[in-house]
């Protein structure tokens, strides 16, 4: 099949890449050939830049971004939208250009981050007297394994209120439904909901392991070794159970917020409402054990902050605990110097953009080590690989506090310790 | 000096009220078709109405009169300009100053205190932002969402009210904060808030003026206590993340605890009861923003500039203060109840009751003579409709004579059309018109019936005024609040008396203390000359602990 794919999430990458491979023919429509080199998600997702490449040197991947005005994007019989939350007015030019342009069959999926009810205003452009259809496929991709998850995925879950599309997206899928009997077919907006529930799941999961870690710091109990022992429990697993300073991130804030949306306007009260207020909260605990360590004295110290985009490799900040940790050591008059492989311009953008308080007192610095001079106390907060295994003597030579406090539980606590560090953990 | 009441103008209103009493309002009413438009005064957005006091031109005349023998203009400027009025106590009163905006001067013993009062505002917005943007940290580093504020009469009335009052103008900021008020004495307030509240997040602002008010002192201890309870942190810390202090005595505020960062000052020359544009507003403008604060300080700066400079034929505090003294001293009405026709005005009354009870309750003069008139009358009141279904019955049928201040503004939820809400803004008012009207006129505003029963008959002339704001909002509010205070002064003046002293409530402080020991500790004799009825009262009360230890 013909195949164009709209938007530049994981999930554009990933789904042209896999239908590629199975012989369709594929136009990156919003994206531009430079991003096979730069793209951080292609760089950093395992096995994806190897297949692109080699389907782009098959023929099979073509980029036009700069060409979207050629009629190829518009005539292929499938359309994929991969948009991120904010592309909602693209999505909408597009489907309403394909309803009055197209013709013969046409089948959309969207796999966008919208809002519920967005495949069913989209299909209302459509006419499906004449073949024109849209499916919500919503993604289950984890990123570090998101081809994997694609090629060979425990489920697919596909939702579309027209029954006649089942078969155009059942043979779509069809090369990577080995491991499962069939497609599980629903509504629109019961796929839609899916997606939310999940998200919902694991922010709670999230959620409950950060008030899990709280309370053992207060009791003086190891939460990693609780936490260890809780997942060996079947019916609990391992995903979404590491403690850590509080989640960001535009997406699941986008799904969180979108269920509380969905429970106010129906006057019900969630326990969403909580978790997302507790998770704020969460994201400040580094500081706060800073300022519990300091004895509510750290005016004119400076601290260093490893990591600011709210998870490793991206370059995203948006709703980043370290942006909150910033605005606290800022508003009590402390200096802070903060290295982060990926976010630096964007935070720089930030606080540019945002005039917060005096910004002269934040550094940005492209050297991990540079950002810890004349600190005392380094702030982990995003788990970038290359935080894990510091030169420990290079810290101790240019801290002034050899003071450590672990945002995401990746240092062994012991050996710092042992080495001269006050180290605090997320409930440890 | 001759007595007022052997004055001229004194002698003419008693004249001119033996006539007067004779005179029913629906006749009053019937008699001139331009009552409304002579005897009711627009300042701002605030309309005065006084047609439904037992006046006539001859009556304000009179009046106009009494106040110009009593030298009222030169007094309205001594006070503005901080002159000693309060005589007792040596001080100006100088809230209007508060009011005042920067670069106008006022002197006090030679020097501006323009400056301080701009100062301490700057540094109450440094607050007021640590805290709305979350960034004023307790001790465990949490951001503050519960504020407590602890005070009592002039530090809580005012902040209390006005809060209430104004509640729908908090901005965004403010609107994660939750505010506590605590007063009473004996702890029940704050006991029961403290069991709800999470310390690492609480914040208290302990507001005296002389920071040694008892009542105010006892509950700051306990809520001290109940951090060190908490927590180990060492108390200076708790002391300073976790306390405000507003006082005159900086010294003992710092002697308390209080870090010097988080004092606020207020100044010797204000009343308490009159502080509320001061730092003692800080919950106000926790509450309603900074700029929700300058909002109400520049309302009632508009009444201080039309009090200050109008004549006092249009003067409204003055046209106010004269008809109740009309009220009071010649027709003998010596009840006033306060009745706002809206729900944010809650606590208006208990505000008033502070406000001119405190101030105008004297019986000696500012020559240390015994006054032979009637003062300050006794205030009292309730949410309107709320009170149409308990005092108004006495209002109606009783046999006293009470006047009535009727409160209302003219829009609310203006941008709601059609709602329900509007609705019953519209039946609040609608039942203050009816209420006013049947005080007034009684049997006269119903169809005549020879055979309505005398139990169903109103009597009517029940003299009220009605106050008519736009919108509430802070100016108006503001502006209502200066009115009120302006018009207690004016009394005070045309009586005699000093407004701005409290010596009635100084000796039972005095005589408590006294009586703490008996009370603490059984095996303390009784003073031998202590009355029987406090004696066995106190014999009683360590019966029953006797009882409860054993």
């Amino acid at each position: 099949m013909k195949i164009s794919i709209w938007g530049r999430e994981l999930s554009a990458w990933v789904a042209g890449a896999a239908l590629a491979r199975a012989g369709n023919h594929i136009a990156f429509c919003s994206l531009g050939e430079q991003a096979l080199a730069d793209d951080l998600i292609v760089q950093s997702e395992p096995g994806l830049k190897e297949l692109l490449l080699s389907q782009y040197n098959a023929g099979r991947i073509q980029f036009l971004e700069h060409d979207s005005f050629c009629s190829d994007c518009y005539e292929n019989e499938v359309h994929w939208l991969a948009y991120g939350a904010g592309e909602y007015d693209q999505a909408v030019y597009l489907v309403q250009k394909l309803a009055r342009t197209h013709t013969g069959q046409l089948l959309l999926i969207n796999q966008s981050y919208f809002n519920l009810g967005a495949t069913e205003s989209l299909a209302s452009y459509l006419d499906s007297k004449c073949g024109q259809f849209i499916a919500c496929l919503p993604s289950t991709l984890s990123e570090g394994s998101a081809l994997n998850d694609f090629l060979s995925p425990a489920s697919f879950i596909a939702g579309c209120d027209q029954s006649q599309a089942f078969s155009h997206i059942r043979a779509l899928l069809r090369p990577f439904m080995n491991n499962i009997k069939e497609l599980q077919l629903m509504s629109a907006r019961e796929a839609e909901f899916t997606k939310f529930a999940i998200n919902g799941m694991l922010a709670l999961r999230l959620g409950y392991i950060n008030e899990m870690a709280n309370l053992a710091d207060s009791i003086n109990v190891d939460i990693e070794r609780v936490r260890d022992a809780m997942i060996s429990d079947y019916r609990i697993g391992p995903h979404h159970l590491s403690p850590g300073c509080g989640f960001g991130g535009s997406v699941f804030s986008i799904y969180i917020r979108g269920l509380i949306e969905a429970f106010q306007h129906r006057q019900l009260p969630s326990i969403l409402n909580t978790l997302i207020d507790e998770n704020e909260r969460q994201k400040e605990l580094p500081f706060r054990k800073l300022w519990q360590h300091f004895a509510c004295d750290v005016r004119g110290k400076t601290f260093t902050i490893w990591g600011a985009s709210f998870k490793p490799l991206t370059a995203n900040i948006s709703n980043a605990p370290a942006l909150k940790i910033i605005d606290a050591l800022l508003a009590q008059g402390c200096s802070v110097r903060v290295h982060d492989p990926a976010a630096l311009e964007n935070l720089k953008s930030y606080y540019d953009c945002n005039k917060r308080g005096k910004v002269e007192s934040l550094e940005l610095c492209v050297d991990m080590y540079e950002a810890l001079n004349n600190s005392s106390g380094l702030i982990l907060a995003t788990e970038w690989k290359q935080y894990f295994s510091p030169d420990y003597k290079e810290l101790r030579k240019r801290m002034v506090v050899p003071l450590i406090i672990d945002g995401r539980n990746i240092y062994d606590r012991e050996y710092l310790q042992d080495t001269g560090f006050i180290y605090y953990g997320v409930g440890r | 000096m001759r007595a007022l009441t052997e004055s001229v103008a004194w002698n003419n209103l008693q004249q001119h009220a033996c006539a007067a009493k004779q005179q029913h309002l629906a006749a009053l009413f019937a008699q001139d078709p331009q009552r409304f438009k002579r005897f009711s005064f627009q300042q701002g957005s605030l309309l005065l109405d006084l047609s439904k006091q037992r006046i006539s031109i001859e009556t304000v005349e009179l009046l106009l009169q009494l106040a110009a023998q009593q030298e009222l203009p030169a007094r309205i400027e001594a006070l503005f300009r901080g002159d000693i009025v309060n005589c007792s106590e040596q001080r100006p009163a100088l809230h209007t100053a508060l009011r005042e905006p920067e670069g106008t001067v006022v002197r006090v013993d030679g020097k501006n205190i323009v400056p301080d009062i701009q100062r301490n505002l700057v540094r109450m917005k440094v607050l007021v932002d640590a805290i709305h943007s979350q960034q004023w940290r307790g001790y465990a580093g949490d951001a503050i969402d519960t504020i407590v504020c602890i005070g009592v009469g002039g530090s809580d009335l005012g902040p209390v009210m006005t809060c209430r009052a104004l509640a729908e103008f908090a901005p965004e900021p403010a609107a994660h904060l939750k505010m506590h008020f605590v007063s009473s004495m004996d702890g029940s307030q704050l006991a029961r808030e403290l069991q709800k509240l999470i310390p690492e997040r609480t914040l208290f602002i302990v507001a005296s003026k002389s920071f040694s008010t008892i009542d105010t002192m006892a509950n700051a201890s306990t809520a001290r206590a109940w951090l060190e309870k908490y927590t180990d942190a060492p108390v200076e810390v708790l002391l300073e993340r976790h306390f405000i202090g507003i006082s005159a005595t900086a010294a003992r505020m710092t002697e308390w605890g209080i870090h010097p960062e988080h004092q606020l000052e207020m100044w010797s020359w204000v009343g308490g009861r009159f502080s509320m544009w001061s730092a003692i507003g800080l919950p106000v403008a926790l509450h309603i923003g900074y700029q929700g604060f300058l909002r109400l300080l520049e309302g009632a700066h508009q009444m201080d500039l039309h009090f200050r400079h109008s004549r006092l034929e249009q003067n409204l505090p003055v046209l106010l203060a004269l008809t109740e003294i009309w009220n009071i001293n010649f027709l003998g009405i010596h009840a006033h109840a306060i009745l706002p026709y809206d729900g944010r005005l809650q606590h208006l009354p208990a505000y008033l009751e502070q406000l001119q009870m405190e101030s105008n309750g004297k019986s000696t003069t500012r020559h240390n003579q015994s006054v032979s008139y009637r003062t300050c009358p006794v205030l009292w009141g309730e949410i309107g409709p709320n009170a149409q279904h308990a005092f108004y019955q006495l209002l109606h049928q009783g046999t006293e004579d009470v006047m009535c201040d009727f409160v209302v503004s003219a829009r609310r939820y203006s941008h709601r059309k059609n709602d329900e809400l509007r609705h019953q803004h519209h039946l609040a008012q609608a039942n203050l018109l009816a209420q006013s009207r049947l005080l007034a006129f009684g049997d006269h505003a119903l169809p005549p019936d020879a055979h309505t029963p005398a139990y169903k008959r109103y009597a009517g002339n029940q003299p009220s005024t009605t106050i008519l704001l736009d919108q509430l909002t802070p100016e108006t509010f503001g502006q209502l609040i200066a009115l009120y205070e302006h018009k207690v002064f004016v009394q005070a003046m045309v009586w005699d008396i000093n407004p701005f002293d409290q010596w009635g409530v100084e000796q039972g402080k005095v005589m408590a203390t006294q009586l703490m020991p008996v009370l603490t500790d059984s095996s303390v004799a009784l003073d031998a000359e202590l009355d029987s009825s406090t004696a066995n009262l106190v014999r009683a009360i360590r019966h029953e602990q006797k009882q409860e230890n054993i």
